[in-house]
């Protein structure tokens, strides 16, 4: 089950997909702040979102898991 | 009656305003546009116009010395270099240097930009400028406006309103000004490069690395004084975790207040008769020199160290080696992630970006020491 | 104006190579730091693995 890993350190800024969505290769799916700046993060697989384990808002580390598709 | 009238009338300043006032007024309402409608540096830019725009107006006498206003706050603010080291201390307490840390060869890229400072050097002098000119010249390529003004104020107080409103203003312009330079100078495969992960940096580190490299400067290039000790000053406050209040209060309200007196107090040094000369526009100029030189100097760094190394870097980063913090970094990041949607360069550039700034310190602690 | 050339020179060459050298010793002692930091919490580590058994 391929996981979205935030490539660096920041806030969610927004999180475009939801729960059972379905998304394909280079889809945007979340946008992240880091010093100011909104960095897309684009999805790496196609498939199916079974879970989000961020939402708006919250702070991520480098390597954290953002979603997790199917 | 009319005698009354007569008298207000030539009291007044009115009379005696000059074409250069004039001018300068413009000047004050061009920076007053950019810093309100195109937010460029509004913090800055907007006290700074401000100040031209009073310091313009005849018999106000606010820049008279012992006994104007402003010029209180530029004497004791800027002559005695109260502000510049004070701004610093807010900066150490805002930056990380983990990225650096973790990656100390960033360093060497913090060093190769400043290069362009001295290529700039010659060019000045090349122009006719003086020793002391071309020194306070040079360093708006380090693109650090508080190191700009302190170097300035101390070598050629007569040309700190130019050189401090070039690099505040080629600052802002960094989205502008690098990204040609780096499409030029890299190719789209070293733009594609995606750099190896990060070490963790633990807070040991982070505590020990102000203490150990503060110390390290000023033993070696002890005219980096004022600068280096209220930079990492700032950093120990941060990264120590128990004074939050000093933090706070170091980056958010002592900021705040210094930079309202700061660029008040560079606004007024700009009067018609000192900033209208030919010099000033050779000062632009070279000032947008020296940034593209530096940002160019920075790349070629990066690309030079890229023979040595089995982990490539990219060489982007080596553009965010001039101190703009952290514009420069969001601009590689950009330009970065242009060629390569999946390159996520931010935190890679704040390491050489952290490092410009010590860099500059470094540069302009040693044209000091050379010069002064 | 005359321009001092030796002078001009000298604040060039020794400007370039003083930063350089600056940075370099930085980045070494950097290093350094980071080696020595790893080695105690490394230590750290060990006495509280060995100490809580005890407990």
């Amino acid at each position: 089950m391929p996981e979205l890993i935030a490539p660096l350190a920041g806030n969610v800024w927004k999180v475009l997909i939801a729960v059972g969505d379905k998304v394909e290769m280079d889809d945007e799916v979340i946008i992240l702040e880091a010093l100011k700046m909104e960095t897309p993060i684009y999805c790496d697989d196609s498939g199916t979102v079974t879970e989000l384990r961020v939402k708006e808002g919250d702070a991520v580390e480098e390597g954290a898991v953002l979603v997790v598709i199917d | 009656m009319f005698n009354i009238l007569k008298e207000l009338i030539y009291s007044s300043g009115a009379v005696s305003l000059t074409g250069g006032n004039l001018v300068m007024w413009l000047v004050a309402f061009v920076l007053l546009y950019l810093a309100i409608k195109k937010k460029y540096e509004p913090l800055l830019l907007l006290p700074i116009a401000f100040g031209i725009l009073v310091v313009n107006l005849p018999l106000t006498f606010l820049m008279e010395p012992e006994h104007g206003l402003i010029w209180f706050f530029y004497h004791y603010g800027i002559e005695q270099d109260i502000i510049p080291p004070l701004i610093f201390l807010g900066l150490g307490a805002m930056i990380d240097f983990g990225p650096l840390i973790a990656n100390p060869k960033t360093l060497l890229l913090g060093a190769g930009a400043q290069a362009g400072l001295y290529v700039t050097f010659f060019a000045a002098i090349l122009f006719g400028f003086d020793l002391q000119e071309a020194g306070s010249i040079a360093i708006i390529g380090g693109a650090d406006g508080p190191t700009t003004i302190y170097l300035t104020s101390k070598l050629a107080p007569h040309l700190l309103g130019a050189t401090a409103v070039s690099a505040y203003a080629y600052m802002a312009l960094v989205p502008i000004i690098q990204p040609p330079m780096m499409k030029l100078l890299t190719t789209d495969h070293e733009r594609k490069i995606v750099m190896t992960k990060l070490r963790p940096v633990s807070k040991l580190q982070k505590i020990c690395f102000p203490i150990v490299t503060g110390m390290t400067i000023m033993l070696v290039v002890p005219p980096a004084a004022p600068l280096i000790s209220m930079l990492m000053l700032g950093n120990l406050f941060k990264e120590s975790g128990v004074v939050e209040r000093l933090t706070n209060a170091a980056s958010n309200e002592l900021m705040n207040i210094v930079t309202i007196f700061l660029g008040l107090s560079i606004g007024a040094t700009m009067t018609a008769s000192t900033f209208l000369s030919p010099k000033v526009l050779f000062i632009f100029f070279l000032g947008l020199f020296a940034f593209v030189i530096s940002t160019a100097a920075g790349l070629l760094m990066a690309k030079f160290m890229n023979l040595f190394l089995k982990d490539k870097i990219n060489p982007l980063i080596g553009a965010a080696g001039v101190s703009a913090v952290p514009m420069a970094a969001r601009c590689v990041h950009k330009v970065g992630s242009e060629a390569n949607r999946r390159n996520y360069l931010l935190m890679y550039a704040m390491g050489p970006n952290v490092a410009g700034v010590i860099g500059t310190v470094v540069a302009a602690a040693i044209l000091l020491k050379n010069l002064g | 104006m005359e321009t001092d050339c030796p002078k001009v020179l000298e604040v060039f060459g020794s400007g370039i190579i003083g930063v350089f050298l600056v940075m370099i010793l930085l980045q070494l002692l950097t290093q350094l730091s980071t080696r020595v930091i790893d080695v105690v919490e490394k230590w750290n580590k060990d006495d509280e693995a060995q100490a809580e058994p005890k407990k």
